[in-house]
């Protein structure tokens, strides 16, 4: 038995010398060239394309789901009333061609695409709008056009919706005709054209839907220029052209696609490197260097609309004193982490919204890496060097996510930059599931935590109220209790004008920074390595991995 | 009691009759004979070698390496070993990916690995030559009930046990030494029991039943010390296999925590980056190889010289 033991680690030993000597960097390499622009290349139709994942969806029907892996297929199997561009999340019309806004802000008038019809054959027309969005409504006020369908009951209830309180926001959706819908809203709600170019927003084929609306799920039914074809669950989703997509002139280009999911970040790579998948996410920030020098390979790179940050937890006591966050703030040398954690794929943050948004405050100062200050502060705070601070844990993210690549070695750095200033501190870590769902309950066993966003629909509350305003709602992540703040926010969504917006938001991350109720860690950018013969693949900043238009050269 | 029990009885005889005083090769205790007998041993005598080795690298860390092996440098990150290109040497075996000395965190682990093993084979040891000997002496329902239990330890793969035990209580180092040495119990109960009946008719333990002792007596004072050398086998052997199994632990994250310097967290570390610095696995790999290799080779040197079986 032991011998066997021995052996083993003989071997794991040896292999891993082995392998290593084997990937020793050949020297004199071509660098990897950033992907050509090749405007003038005709898109050349066929192909199957492979993409590697870390995670399998959890389900694809969009009005349910949260979660990137799964809004990843739904991406390409169904369609919004209004897209966002490319490369960004300025709107352009989708499923519908125009829309207006009445000048009180309340009423939204869609007029919808022609002659579209679903993957089952279902014609898309107002009906299936009223259908699609109506069903996550708790109060059915909905009108169909047509004879509309009986909207079956929740199976549970549409998460998105009900933490963007569209409840509190939508009244009415009615169709006036076949292709006209109109949105009746109970508030002024200034990001709601911006929310139904997001995924939940989806139109989905109410007939697809209703003949089972629990296997929908499974079975998902769209638009989108993809449809589904098979899903193993934990390893692969099979999806084939839409031979009838109405925008032909964009896309699909590609027959087949096959989304696997490989969980080891590091495995994903090789089998890119080896060419078993064409394309895939969340790279080690390590391997990015390999893939550069990689002749094979070439590297998409978008500056991501994420934060990634460092919570403090407000339901504790100890953390309601501002000096000692203000220590925390100033003793973590976030540079050092950003050049070699992030590997450099990323800025240090000032701001909790990015930098790329509107309403961005350039102006706030952001918290300088000052140990002498920060030591400052933990005195002034009660806690000169630390003494009688409890030991305090950190709670670190088990999993690569855009905005923060490997929360266990940031939390690492960040542990020994305190102790510097004499805060003591320990890695609390779980898995991903139990940690999202364990910070919400806000244990006193929780001192700091990394957590971090991306952007839905580009919008600033889609930051700052989601994430830090603690007296709108329990469930968001950071319970800062701040009037001034709350205030703000209020005042943000009920505000048309976008100029007089960013003023508001403005003033919000100057309280932020005064407050210091997180302190933000980094932007990243968001890297995806693929084939050389991939063309036309753009990085979204929402993370959306749209196939549309991209084919194999 | 009675002050001059049988020499066999209790521990104090030893000192008695250590070689140097006891002049005569017949009053020489036994024990002697076989330490000689390992010291020919050469394997034996290499192992204990090794282990020596580990444990002055362990006690003396702090003056044989000036870093701290928690203080992250990320700006001095995976810097080769010497002999490698690029390497320089302040940092003799290289830095892993926070900056860290790894030889530093390499020496620091070997405290880390024996301390685990003193306390999860001392955690077996313990419980697992108590229980076996309460089975072994009193037999009847005692012992079916003892184990039985044992028996059902035993079914369970050992380290899918050993992660069920983790699971329950928390990962941590602590935790770990505690599975592992949970699921070693089994062994040296097994191993005590049948000493303990082998002992159990033998003439001494008459006797010192009839000079009054009690039950509590007659096992720890009499029968456990003749008892000893398969336990000390099975100890330095289970030494090896704790290093291992909380190694294995701690590269499943179940073990020691970041930062922690543990050779199975800091192999779990560097398989990330083994195409791109292979010294940040590879070198906490051949640290656990040779120490689980020098108790190996201890203990098989051990069992030679002290199982009467292998007697020539």
């Amino acid at each position: 038995m032991m011998k066997k033991f021995v052996m083993l680690v003989c071997i794991f030993v040896f292999l891993g010398a082995g392998s290593a000597l084997a990937a020793t960097p050949k020297k004199g390499g071509t660098p990897a060239a950033e992907p050509k622009k090749e405007a003038v290349a005709k898109p050349k139709k066929g192909g199957t394309l492979v993409y590697g994942r870390g995670g399998d969806s959890v389900g694809l029907d969009p009005a349910y789901e949260t979660d990137g892996n799964s809004f990843m297929i739904c991406d390409n199997i169904f369609e919004a009333l209004v897209f966002y561009k490319d490369e960004s999340t300025a709107l352009e019309p989708g499923l519908a061609t125009s829309w207006e806004i009445s000048s009180d802000g309340l009423t939204y008038t869609f007029k919808l695409r022609k002659g579209v019809k679903f993957h089952d054959g279902t014609a898309f027309n107002a009906d299936a709008v009223v259908f699609s969005i109506g069903r996550m409504m708790k109060n059915r006020n909905v009108k169909f056009s047509g004879k509309g369908w009986e909207i079956p009951k929740q199976e549970r209830p549409p998460e998105y919706w009900v933490s963007m309180g569209m409840d509190d926001t939508v009244d009415a959706i009615e169709a006036t005709d076949e292709y006209t819908v109109v949105f009746k809203l109970k508030k002024v709600q200034a990001p709601f054209i911006a929310n139904m170019g997001m995924d939940f927003a989806d139109i989905i084929s109410p007939t697809a839907f209703i003949k089972d609306p629990k296997a929908f799920v499974r079975n998902p039914v769209g638009t989108g220029p993809f449809k589904f074809v098979k899903w193993v669950k934990d390893d692969r989703i099979n999806l084939e052209a839409n031979k009838d997509y109405w925008d032909k002139a964009k896309g699909p280009y590609l027959d087949k696609m096959v989304f696997r999911v490989i969980p080891e970040n590091s495995v994903r790579f090789l089998e890119l490197k080896a060419g078993n998948i064409t394309m895939m996410d969340f790279p080690n920030p390590a391997d990015i260097e390999m893939a550069r020098k990689d002749p094979k390979l070439q590297i998409i790179s978008q500056q991501g609309m994420n934060i990634g940050y460092l919570g403090f937890n407000h339901k504790k006591e100890l953390w309601k004193n501002l000096k000692l966050r203000l220590a925390v703030a100033h003793a973590i040398n976030r540079k050092a982490i950003v050049d070699k954690i992030y590997q450099g794929m990323g800025e240090v943050a000032k701001n909790c919204i990015p930098p790329t948004m509107w309403g961005y405050n350039k102006e706030v100062p952001g918290y300088d890496y000052d140990v002498a200050l920060a030591k400052k502060y933990l005195a002034e705070a009660g806690y000169p060097e630390g003494k009688d601070l409890p030991e305090i844990t950190l709670w670190s993210m088990p999993v690569a996510r855009p905005y923060n690549p490997e929360g266990l070695k940031v939390g690492v750095a960040m542990l020994g930059d305190l102790g510097k200033i004499g805060i003591k501190a320990r890695i609390v870590s779980y898995d991903w599931g139990t940690y999202l769902k364990r910070q919400r309950e806000q244990g006193q066993d929780m001192d700091l935590f990394q957590l971090g966003w991306t952007g839905d629909n580009g919008d600033p509350d889609n930051f700052l109220a989601v994430l830090f305003d603690g007296m709108e709602s329990a469930a968001v992540r950071t319970q800062w209790q701040n009037e001034d703040f709350h205030r703000l926010m209020g005042e943000g969504r009920t505000t048309v004008d976008q100029g007089k917006r960013a003023e508001i938001y403005k003033k919000a991350q100057q309280i932020m920074y005064d407050e210091c109720p997180v302190l933000p860690i980094a932007h990243s950018i968001v890297v995806s390595p693929e084939l050389k013969k991939v063309r036309n693949f753009k990085l979204h900043p929402t993370n959306s991995v749209r196939m549309k238009s991209v084919w194999l050269q | 009691m009675n002050e001059n029990a049988p020499a066999k009885m209790g521990w104090g005889h030893l000192a008695a009759r250590c070689p140097l005083r006891a002049r005569n090769p017949e009053e020489r205790h036994p024990i002697f004979d076989q330490i000689e007998k390992f010291l020919k041993n050469k394997t034996g005598v290499a192992g204990l070698i090794i282990i020596v080795f580990f444990t002055l690298a362990a006690i003396l860390a702090p003056l044989l390496t000036p870093y701290d092996p928690n203080e992250n440098a990320l700006y001095e990150q995976l810097k080769p070993p010497v002999w490698a290109e690029g390497g320089a040497a302040k940092n003799l075996l290289g830095t892993d990916d926070m900056g860290r000395d790894l030889l530093t965190r390499m020496i620091y682990g070997a405290r880390v690995s024996l301390t685990l093993g003193v306390v999860s084979v001392g955690i077996a040891f313990l419980v697992g030559s108590f229980l076996g000997a309460i089975a072994g002496y009193y037999k009847g329902w005692p012992d079916s009930l003892i184990m039985r239990i044992m028996d059902i330890i035993l079914a369970f793969p050992h380290i899918l046990l050993a992660i069920v035990i983790v699971a329950y209580l928390g990962p941590g180092l602590r935790n770990a030494m505690m599975a592992i040495g949970i699921i070693n119990i089994p062994r040296f109960a097994r191993i005590v029991r049948a000493s303990v009946m082998e002992e159990y008719g033998k003439d001494y333990v008459t006797a010192a039943r009839a000079v009054g002792a009690g039950n509590r007596r007659i096992i720890f004072n009499a029968i456990l010390p003749n008892c000893l050398a398969p336990i000390i086998v099975q100890a330095s052997l289970g030494f090896g296999a704790a290093i291992l199994d909380a190694a294995g632990l701690s590269f499943l994250g179940l073990g020691a925590q970041p930062p922690m310097s543990e050779w199975g967290a800091m192999i779990a570390q560097g398989r990330q980056l083994i195409l791109r610095a292979w010294w940040v696995m590879t070198l906490p790999g051949i640290a656990i190889l040779f120490a689980v290799l020098g108790f190996n080779l201890f203990g098989d040197g051990l069992r030679d010289a002290l199982d009467p079986r292998l007697r020539d």
